[in-house]
């Protein structure tokens, strides 16, 4: 494993914008991470009270139907927590391979990039 | 018939393969589409190609982890005459085997509680061929390829 | 022993080894065969790479993407789809709507002839890999019969909006970018006046 977090429980950094949140996915996510994930963004939501959750996935070169199935269940729990969960930044290739596995990520706002994603979640 | 060559697949040999992954723990998972992603790289698949058969590979190596506990996958470069050359796929595992194959091909159908059941279903729609092999108490083996395409 | 080759082709050049090789005894056969071969592989192998390019370049001319207005790209699909160019203009559609951040892509069929189950499921496919980039899509061009055949097919295109026509499809794109830069606008002011989004009584950051 590469890098080992300091605190076992942050897998990624989470910056907060006024009354939003910036998730930058920057690690392989293996099914552990991945459950990881979930647990701090639902701890850093109910802490920041943030009304949007903005996922960068710019770097993430495989998402699989577990890594989606927990992608799209973190959003529905967040929002029962009234957050919205805006997906940005999903590389090409990838979204070819979601598409044809049938994967469309419903419960997902997607946005092209950080700017866009931004303008989602302000958006009422 | 079929079991005969389930028995012939389960007993394939790691080193008539390019890549063989053990897969016996959940790391495993992502330490196998890596390699099937070098491997792709390699072989000059574009990198939507790459990318689904990383993925694929994911899916198969997930579902021996899950319902199999252990198993391996197994890559191999095949280059058959004139046509473009293919990545073959072989995921296989001594696992309890599945009673209805095609029940697990239907999209959404899982055993499993946290799944999309789209995983074996998404294997065959991103791959060229696709094969199942199965026998309950004996294991399962599936047989995926994917072609380069032209260009 | 290239242009050799070249001119007058690999079987009459062996039929003279051949026959040189009767009448002088000690003529280096092997050695001139295998250069001979050698030559050839290289010959077959060049030829290969300009037809690999040469269809790359036709499948761009059968399917070209058009930059048609600010941030929007329109596909001009023509003739019979098979899955392997299926794959391929999705691969360049979603590259190019990546590369441009194009917020719109109209996808025209009118010169598609027929729409079956495999080229509908690839168009479902292409539509929500687009949608998975952040571009809506806009579909027109369908035909009379097109339209039956899909509704009998069962292939609806929900996650698209259909247009009239070109020109219905490229109005439509405009309203789609003219709202999205409002909104953006709308944000900067907020963020600049200290607070974002509504009920936000100007806290800062």
């Amino acid at each position: 494993m590469k890098e080992t977090p300091s605190n076992p429980e942050q897998v990624v950094p989470i910056l907060q914008i006024a009354d939003f949140l910036l998730v930058p996915i920057q690690i392989d996510l293996d099914d552990k991470t991945v459950s990881r994930l979930q647990e701090q963004l639902l701890k850093e939501i109910e802490r920041t009270r943030a009304k949007a959750v903005i996922l960068d996935v710019r770097t993430v070169e495989i998402i699989d139907s577990y890594i989606s199935y927990t992608l799209s269940e973190t959003a529905a729990m967040a929002r029962l927590m009234g957050c919205r969960t805006i997906l940005c930044g999903i590389r090409p290739a990838v979204a070819l391979t979601l598409a044809q596995m049938g994967i469309v990520l419903e419960e997902l706002n997607i946005a092209r990039d950080l700017e866009h994603a931004l303008v989602l979640a302000s958006s009422s | 018939m079929d079991t005969d060559k389930l028995e012939t697949l389960l007993g394939n040999q790691a080193h008539e393969f390019d890549l063989a992954v053990r897969i016996t723990k959940e790391e495993d998972i992502a330490v196998a589409r890596q390699m099937a992603k070098q491997l792709a790289q390699e072989m000059g698949f574009s990198l939507a190609d790459t990318t689904k058969i990383a993925t694929a590979v994911s899916e198969l190596a997930r579902n021996i982890y899950r319902y199999a506990k252990q198993g391996r996958i197994l890559l191999r470069k095949k280059n058959a005459g004139k046509s473009e050359p293919a990545i073959e796929i072989i995921a296989a595992d001594r696992g309890p085997g599945i009673p209805d194959v095609d029940l697990v091909l239907t999209k959404g159908y899982t055993t499993y509680e946290r799944s999309l059941g789209i995983g074996l279903s998404g294997v065959k729609r991103l791959m060229d061929s696709f094969a199942i092999y199965s026998e309950v108490g004996k294991g399962t083996v599936v047989v995926a390829e994917k072609r380069r395409r032209r260009f | 022993m290239r242009s050799l080759l070249e001119e007058v082709g690999e079987e009459r050049v062996a039929e003279e080894i051949v026959s040189i090789a009767s009448e002088v005894p000690d003529f280096p056969v092997v050695k001139v065969l295998q250069q001979a071969l050698r030559i050839s592989a290289k010959m077959r192998q060049e030829q290969e790479e300009a037809l690999s390019q040469l269809r790359q370049t036709l499948s761009e001319l059968a399917t070209p993407i058009i930059r048609i207005w600010t941030d929007m790209l329109l596909v001009a699909m023509t003739g019979n789809i098979d899955s392997q160019r299926a794959q391929d203009i999705a691969e360049r559609l979603l590259n190019r709507v990546s590369s441009t951040r194009a917020k719109v892509v109209i996808v025209d069929v009118t010169g598609v002839p027929m729409i079956d189950t495999m080229v509908g499921g690839f168009l479902i496919e292409m539509f929500n890999a687009t949608r998975l980039l952040g571009a809506k899509v806009i579909l027109t061009g369908i035909r009379p019969e097109v339209a039956s055949t899909l509704v009998k097919l069962g292939v609806d295109f929900q996650m698209v909006s259909i247009a009239r026509d070109l020109e219905d499809a490229l109005r439509q794109g405009i309203a789609i970018t003219m709202e999205e830069a409002q909104k953006r606008r709308q944000l900067a002011l907020n963020l600049a006046k200290g607070g974002v989004g509504e009920g936000n009584e100007g806290n800062a950051f």
